[in-house]
C-alpha cells in the first residue's frame, strides 16, 4: 500500500483506530464493568441483596416454578413467521427445562423451551424466562432491569443493536481491528521494552499522550490480545456459521451418530412419561464427583423432552473452582433416574476451547483477577482515548491553518465517548433508583426506560460535546472535557446517596457487613468522582494558560471510573 | 498519515480485500477445517473449535497481510480464490462423509 510495510501498518492502525475506536471503548469499558455484572444487579435491584443460594431443590421448589412458565410474549412474535397457521393460547411440549448459577447468584435464571406447533421447520422453539428467589420460588417482576448482567454485559458484546444481529457484527469487526492494532501498534513503535518505562507527563501533550498510549498498549498487551481475540471465539458460531449452513448436513447427521453414541435420545418418543425425583439423582451426581475427589456444586441443571418417556436429566458441576463455566455433566433417565451417561474427561481441544473461553467469561472463583481485569480493560480505554486525544494533537496546527473540522469532530467523538459514556452510566443508575416501583398503566416497562435515560443521557452529552467543541478549530481545548467531569464529580456522590435514601444501605453499613456487591459499586464510583474532579482542576489551570503539569490525566482519570 | 497519495478508489479496494476477500478466506479454511479435521478422526466439536480459532487467527494475517502487499490484484484473487477453492474441497469431503 505505501512503500514499506512500517507505513502501511501506521496507516492501517490510525485509520481503523479511529473508525472503530469509538466502539471499542464501549467494548472495553463495558466489559470491564461486566466484570462485575452480579453484583451490579443487587446494586440495582435492592430486593435481591441477600447472599448467594445454591441450586435450589428440583422437586420440591423448581417443578412447580417451571410448571407454571411459558414462553414470553417476544419469543412467541420473533417465531410467528416461522409458522404455518396461528399460534396456540398454550404451548404443552416442553423441548428443555434449564437453570444456571454460580457462586455471585443470590437469584435464579431459569429458562423453559417449547416445541411450536405447524412450525416450518421442526427446531424451532419459543423460550420463557424468569428470575427467581431460589429460596422461595416468587418470581421478581419481569420489567425489573438487572442493568449489570441484562444491560451492560450484552452492551459490551451487542451493542443493544439486535436488528440482524448488527451489534455483534460490529464488535466483532471492532475486535479483529482491535488484533491488528495490536500488531501494527508494535510493528510501528519498535521498542516495545522501553515503552513500558516512558511516561513523560510534563512535555508537550502530544508526547505525554503518546506516552500513555504506549504504556497502556505494551503494558496491558496480552490481556488486549487475549480478550480480543477469545471474544471472536466464544461468537465463533455468529461470525461464522459453518456448521449450520454450508456444513450443517454434517453436523446433523453427527447428532444422530452423537445420539446413538451417548445414549441420550436426539428426540421424543412420543410416549408420555413422569419424572422421577430430581433431587435423587442431584444426591448421585455429587456422590460421584466426590468419588473423583472434586466435590462441588450444581452449576447447571437441564431437562430434555420434558414429560416424554425419552427425557433425560443433565446435571452440571458449577465451575467455581474451574475455568471452564461447568463441566463433569451426569445425565439420567428423567423417569426412572437411572445414570444413561457420564461425560468423558475433555479432549485436548476442548480443554484449550474451554481455557479461551472459560478465561474470558471468568464465571470461576478469583477476585484479585477479577480486579485486574476491570484494570486490564479500563487501560485499554485510556489507551483508545489517548489514541484520540493523540490524533487530535499531532494535527491540531494543521487543522487550524486550514480551519478544518476534522479535528473538532474527532475531538467532540471522544468527549461523548470517555465523559460521555461515563455520565450515561450514572445517569442509568440515577434512574434505577429515582423512578417508582409501579408506574402507571400504559407507561413503559420499569427497567425500558431506565434504558432510555440511559441513551437519552448519552446523546445529551454527544451533542454538549458537539455544541461546544468550537474552540478545538483554534487548536484550543473543547471545555466540554471539563464541564463534564464536573457533572461526573456531582453525580457520582448524587449516585451513592440515592442508594441510601432509597434502600437504607450507605456505604457504613454496607462496609461495616462486608457487603461488597453494593459497598463495591458505591466506592467505585465515588473514586471516579474524585478523579473526574482533578480531572476537571487539570483541565481548568489549562483552559487559563497555566503550567501543563500533569495534563494528560484527564483522559485516563475520566475513564478510571467504576 | 496523510492519503493524498492514496485514491479513494484504492483505499476502497483494500478495504474491501482486507474485510470481504479475508471473511471469504477464513471462511473456506473453516470449512476446510472443519471437515477435513472431521474426516480424519477428531471429534465434530473439536474440529469445529479448532477451525474457528486457527481462523481467526488467519483472518489477522491475512487482513494485515491485504494492506502490506504491494500487488492488490494477488490479494483479491489469492483470497477469494483461495477461500472459494478451500470451501469447495470442504463441500467434497461433507459429500464423502454423508
Amino acid at each position: 500500500m505505501f512503500q514499506n510495510f512500517r507505513l502501511s501498518m501506521a496507516w492501517l492502525h490510525t485509520w481503523f483506530g479511529l473508525v472503530l475506536g469509538f466502539v471499542l471503548m464501549a467494548v472495553f469499558f463495558f466489559g470491564a464493568l461486566s466484570v462485575f455484572d452480579r453484583e451490579i444487579d443487587r446494586w440495582a435491584i435492592p430486593e435481591s441483596r441477600f447472599e448467594p443460594q445454591p441450586m435450589p431443590s428440583f422437586d420440591t421448589l423448581l417443578k412447580p416454578v417451571f410448571e407454571g412458565m411459558q414462553p414470553s410474549k417476544e419469543s412467541i412474535d420473533f417465531a410467528r413467521d416461522k409458522v404455518n397457521g396461528p399460534m396456540p393460547e398454550r404451548f404443552d411440549t416442553i423441548v428443555t427445562w434449564g437453570a444456571y448459577t454460580t457462586h455471585r447468584d443470590p437469584v435464579l435464571t431459569i429458562f423453559a423451551g417449547y416445541e411450536v406447533p405447524n412450525a416450518k421447520e421442526p427446531d424451532v422453539t419459543v423460550w420463557g424466562n424468569r428470575t427467581i428467589d431460589p429460596r422461595t420460588g416468587v418470581a421478581f417482576p419481569d420489567d425489573q432491569l438487572k442493568i449489570g448482567s441484562g444491560f451492560f454485559y450484552p452492551l459490551h458484546y451487542s451493542l443493544h443493536f439486535h436488528w440482524a444481529n448488527l451489534g455483534y457484527w460490529i464488535v466483532g469487526f471492532a475486535s479483529l481491528v482491535m488484533l491488528a492494532a495490536l500488531v501494527s501498534g508494535v510493528v510501528m513503535h519498535r521498542k516495545i521494552f522501553r515503552e513500558l518505562f516512558t511516561f513523560r507527563p510534563k512535555k508537550s501533550t502530544q508526547r505525554s499522550t503518546l506516552d500513555l498510549h504506549n504504556l497502556t498498549g505494551v503494558v496491558a498487551l496480552p490481556f488486549h490480545f487475549f480478550f480480543a481475540f477469545t471474544g471472536l471465539v466464544i461468537f465463533a458460531g455468529i461470525y461464522f456459521p459453518v456448521s449450520h449452513t454450508q456444513m450443517k448436513p454434517l453436523h446433523d447427521q453427527h447428532e444422530v451418530i452423537e445420539a446413538q453414541e451417548t445414549g441420550l435420545p436426539h428426540d421424543r418418543a412420543g410416549v408420555p412419561a413422569p419424572i422421577a425425583s430430581v433431587d435423587a439423582m442431584v444426591v448421585e451426581a455429587q456422590r460421584r464427583w466426590a468419588e473423583r475427589g472434586m466435590g462441588g456444586d450444581v452449576g447447571f441443571l437441564t431437562l430434555r423432552h420434558v414429560g416424554d418417556t425419552n427425557g433425560y436429566v443433565s446435571i452440571y458441576r458449577a465451575g467455581t473452582d474451574r475455568i471452564a463455566l461447568t463441566g463433569q455433566g451426569i445425565h439420567f433417565k428423567a423417569s426412572t433416574g437411572e445414570v444413561l451417561r457420564e461425560d468423558l474427561p475433555p479432549t485436548a481441544v476442548e480443554s484449550i476451547n474451554e481455557f479461551l473461553t472459560g478465561l474470558h467469561l471468568q464465571h470461576f472463583r478469583h477476585w484479585m483477577l477479577r480486579w485486574l481485569y476491570v484494570l486490564g480493560g479500563l487501560a485499554g480505554c485510556v489507551c483508545i482515548a489517548t489514541g484520540f486525544i493523540f490524533f487530535v494533537e499531532k494535527r491540531k496546527r494543521q487543522y487550524a491553518k486550514e480551519g478544518s473540522q476534522n479535528g473538532r469532530i474527532v475531538d467532540a467523538l471522544a468527549v461523548t465517548t470517555v465523559t460521555g459514556m461515563l455520565l450515561a452510566t450514572l445517569g442509568i443508575l440515577i434512574a434505577n433508583r429515582l423512578l417508582p416501583a409501579s408506574l402507571p398503566f400504559g407507561w413503559p416497562g420499569r427497567g425500558d426506560l431506565e434504558e432510555y435515560f440511559f441513551w437519552g443521557t448519552w446523546v445529551v452529552a454527544m451533542a454538549h460535546a458537539f455544541l461546544r467543541s468550537a474552540p478545538v478549530v483554534q487548536g484550543e481545548i473543547n471545555p466540554a472535557w471539563r464541564e463534564q467531569c464536573l457533572a461526573l464529580a456531582v453525580l457520582a456522590p448524587v449516585t451513592v446517596i440515592l442508594n441510601w435514601v432509597t434502600t437504607g444501605d450507605h456505604l457504613l453499613k454496607t462496609l461495616g457487613e462486608g457487603y461488597w456487591p453494593v459497598a463495591g459499586l458505591d466506592l467505585s464510583i465515588l473514586v471516579g468522582g474524585v478523579l473526574a474532579l482533578i480531572a476537571a482542576r487539570h483541565l481548568r489551570r489549562r483552559e487559563q494558560g497555566a503550567p501543563v503539569q500533569g495534563a494528560t490525566d484527564f483522559a485516563g482519570a475520566g475513564v478510571q471510573h467504576g | 498519515m496523510s492519503t493524498s497519495t492514496l485514491s479513494t478508489r484504492h483505499v476502497i479496494a483494500r478495504i474491501g480485500a482486507g474485510v470481504l476477500g479475508g471473511y471469504a478466506f477464513v471462511w473456506g479454511f473453516i470449512a476446510l477445517g472443519l471437515a477435513g479435521f472431521y474426516a480424519v478422526g477428531l471429534p465434530f466439536h473439536d474440529a469445529e473449535a479448532l477451525s474457528n480459532i486457527l481462523g481467526f487467527l488467519l483472518f489477522l494475517v491475512v487482513f494485515l497481510w491485504a494492506f502490506a502487499a504491494s500487488n492488490l490484484k494477488r490479494v483479491w484473487m489469492i483470497l477469494v480464490g483461495g477461500g472459494l477453492l478451500m470451501t469447495g474441497i470442504g463441500a467434497l469431503i461433507q459429500q464423502s462423509l454423508l
